[in-house]
């Protein structure tokens, strides 16, 4: 099986970036084949990471090589606990780790990007890092 | 390099989805940003005023065709070349990233 957004993601030295619909029963159609890394976004409470549990063994299935977990608005040490224990009884790459992060509210608020809202924000230097290990 | 963003909702996906785009962006990279929502803001998180993102176009559904190979296994082909789709209907915001959005096209195949 073979989505259409695979077709259309450019295949040259281009960076395609695909923002995904969030149900995960589309993942067998949509996507992916074609995906060289996707990135499961979780939040520390359970239906996010569960979400994530259920879409790396479909990840998987359609032979995307590479799946990395990116945990998002970890608060403290506890939220941080939870999401690495999780990643490692489940057998998932845990590539980042994002504090809880006023910056990203404030620019949602705005409706405006956070990197114009705030460049130095902590999120987007972890997207910095992120972008380094990608690239 | 071809980039998926996953996870449920509010997570914050396509806030780093866009973050992301940004920052390859201007690093030098071409970005293609694809929006596959059925509630589209990732044009929003990358900075693209509203208005230009209401004017936007979609691509249509009926861009490819789907076919099965001798295993019966489906796939999705353009209908016309890349390149022509990007012209037609990609918008570009701030860094020079590319925005398309493709939401429903998977189900272009179907019923």
């Amino acid at each position: 099986m073979r989505g259409v957004s695979a077709a259309i993601l450019p295949d040259d030295d281009a960076v395609s970036l695909l923002d995904m619909e969030a149900s995960i029963e589309h993942l067998g159609r949509a996507t992916p084949q074609g995906v060289d890394v996707m990135l499961v976004v979780v939040e520390p409470y359970y239906r996010a990471l569960e979400t994530a549990s259920r879409i790396a063994p479909l990840a998987k299935q359609l032979g995307i090589p590479r799946l990395l977990t990116i945990a998002n608005k970890v608060r403290d040490g506890e939220d941080s606990r939870v999401i690495r224990e999780f990643c490692r009884s489940h057998d998932l790459d845990l590539a980042l780790e994002i504090p809880f992060d006023e910056a990203v509210r404030e620019a949602d608020r705005q409706g405006r990007a956070l990197i114009d809202v705030s460049p130095d924000a902590i999120t987007v230097q972890k997207v910095r890092e992120l972008a380094g290990a990608l690239s | 390099m071809r980039i998926a963003t996953a996870g449920k909702g509010g997570a914050g996906k396509t806030t780093l989805a866009a973050t992301l785009a940004r920052v390859l962006a201007q690093g030098g990279r071409q970005v293609w940003a694809i929006d596959g929502d059925p509630n589209p803001n990732l044009g929003v998180a990358l900075g693209i005023p509203r208005e230009t993102l209401e004017n936007a176009p979609r691509v249509p559904r009926n861009i490819a065709e789907e076919s099965h190979d001798a295993d019966g296994v489906s796939h999705m082909d353009l209908k016309q070349p890349l390149a022509e789709l990007q012209r037609q209907y990609a918008i570009t915001g701030p860094d020079g990233v590319h925005l398309m959005f493709v939401t429903g096209l998977d189900h272009a195949g179907e019923g």
